[in-house]
């Protein structure tokens, strides 16, 4: 019944997302038919997202690569005064331009858990007056029946999970800021968040320089059990700072150093941690048979400490070459809990001519357990649980490698086709637990297709 | 460790921007590609599968918001 409910919300998120698509594309298509004499839109590039470090300032786009950089301006000459009456008489074009989309993701993996995220996004914004307004709204439709479900007899659930935000940037010269806000609910989980960046240009734009912080409140209680009765608080802030700078016509270097500071109790209220009398040996990837049979009969909830420091630096290359772009990314993080962890990206993307850029991607990940991270968990008895004890096998040992692929094919008029994108990214992952009680790997799938129509 | 992590910062910091030349603006336009932004490429449902199976945040260029997931 309640499967029905949500490929019911499902469903009417599809078609709201192709209703929205079609009049979108209905709109697009009566622009391009505008008469021979109107005066064309002038193409502006793309604002950027909410919250980042900005390249300083580009032109737009030009019209291709190897545009040799233009002379100087001349003065303009002395404008008669009929020449400026029928300037006056010129219909104004807007600087104001809009950007709208859609993506339906598609995930899956070997622990029987599936998810579907419909999400729709939009932002206007005018590149000349320094403003964009943007907003966001998904909706995240979980089932699972993991080996962690399983083991505590817990029957396979379905969940949905609404999250939207909506952020504000106003740059009108070198100093520039925005201001942004979230919210993330689920039937157990509540998170808001709201923060603000302020970035400057320096060395005649040739870096920007970012200074961010962000606030979340977030509360988790339990499925069927309102807030009032059981909820855990969580606050989280998050010290930005960024600097981006141009090293040369082709490539952009960008460093992002985070401080996350985190205070509230985390522990899942619906993870239970077996327990083992001291000699017993347990393999890694052990069935949930096997372990019910040799674990202690103790029901013991995780427990993780009451705070956390996080932090993280990250480095980003980004080179344009002929016709390609090659993008490295590599972040280093560190926590008070004991995870040191790195994590790089590599993006190369290539034009197929005009219309369609492809290319692979490929991630990897691996970090070090938690101080407190056991396999096995001995005890003696109820009076002698360990103090801290989890099963969350992302606070364990992990290695990840995932590879994907990244298509967008332009769809918009000859004059310009990046008017309508359409997209398609695929992105595999298998994970290997070297030390987990119940998995040794998982491979996960992933699908997105994506939807973008510019005004 | 994360002070010896902000001193590695620093010092990558200083090699590469000794590196860097002076562009002008108007020498700016490849740049302005749409694959250069500085933003993530990915979109929202392979952000947060990331989230959910990495042990780590941080380092984007946009904030992230909190989710009961795991």
């Amino acid at each position: 019944m309640r499967l029905g409910r949500v490929a019911a919300r499902v469903a009417w998120m599809m078609v709201a997302c192709t209703t929205i698509s079609g009049l979108l594309l209905a709109h697009v298509d009566r622009a391009d038919a505008q008469p021979a004499g109107a005066t064309p839109k002038k193409k502006k590039p793309k604002a950027a997202p909410s919250a980042s470090v900005a390249p300083p300032a580009p032109p737009p786009e030009p019209a291709t690569e190897t545009t040799p950089a233009p002379p100087p301006p001349e003065p303009p000459p002395p404008v008669a005064e009929k020449d400026k009456k029928s300037e006056d008489e010129k219909p104004k074009v807007s600087n104001v331009s809009a950007r709208v989309g859609t993506e339906m993701g598609a995930y899956t993996d070997t622990e029987r858990v599936t998810v579907l995220t419909p999400s729709i996004y939009g932002a206007v914004y005018n590149p000349t007056g320094g403003w964009s307004v943007s907003g966001n709204y998904l909706v995240d439709v979980v089932s699972a029946a993991s080996a962690d479900i399983v083991s505590t007899a817990s029957p396979r659930y379905e969940e949905v999970r609404h999250a939207g935000g909506l952020s504000a940037e106003y740059k009108p010269g070198d100093l520039g800021g925005n201001v942004y806000g979230s919210v993330s609910r689920e039937p157990d989980y509540l998170a808001y968040t709201i923060g603000g960046a302020s970035t400057y240009d320096i060395f005649e734009k040739n870096a920007s320089i970012l200074l961010g912080y962000t606030y979340g409140h977030d509360v988790a209680g339990k499925n069927s059990t309102p807030f009032e009765v059981f909820s855990r608080p969580v606050d989280t802030s998050t010290f930005k700072m960024g600097l981006s700078y141009v090293l040369n016509r082709r490539a952009l270097l960008t460093f992002i150093y985070d401080t996350i500071l985190q205070t509230g109790d985390t522990s899942k209220p619906y993870r239970f941690v077996p327990m083992f009398a001291p000699g017993t040996v347990v393999q890694p990837g052990a069935s949930v048979q096997h372990v019910n049979e040799i674990r202690l009969p103790e029901r013991a909830s995780e427990h993780v400490p009451g705070s956390r420091n996080r932090y993280a630096f990250s480095a980003g290359f980004a080179n344009r070459f002929e016709g390609a772009t090659l993008r490295i990314d590599e972040r280093l993080y560190t926590d008070s809990w004991g995870i040191k962890a790195t994590t790089t990206d590599i993006r190369f993307l290539a034009d197929l001519g005009q219309r369609v850029t492809l290319g692979p991607h490929v991630r990897l990940h691996a970090q070090t357990p938690v101080n407190f991270w056991q396999r096995a968990y001995v005890s003696k008895g109820v009076e002698d649980l360990p103090t801290l004890r989890t099963g969350d096998r992302e606070l364990g040992p992990l290695t990840s490698v995932s590879g994907g692929t990244y298509l967008r094919v332009y769809v918009g008029g000859s004059g310009d086709p990046h008017k309508v994108g359409l997209g398609l990214d695929t992105y595999v992952t298998y994970t290997s637990y070297p030390d987990d009680i119940y998995l040794q790997s998982r491979l996960a799938a992933l699908g997105a297709f994506t939807l973008e129509v510019n005004f | 460790m994360n002070a010896s992590l902000l001193i590695a910062a620093t010092l990558l910091l200083a090699m590469t921007m000794t590196g860097c030349t002076h562009v002008a603006p108007y020498e700016r336009g490849i740049l302005a590609h749409p694959t250069m932004t500085s933003g993530d490429l990915a979109g929202p449902s392979e952000a947060h599968v990331r989230a959910v199976h990495e042990g780590a945040v941080g380092g984007g260029a946009s904030a992230e918001s909190g989710c009961g997931c795991n």
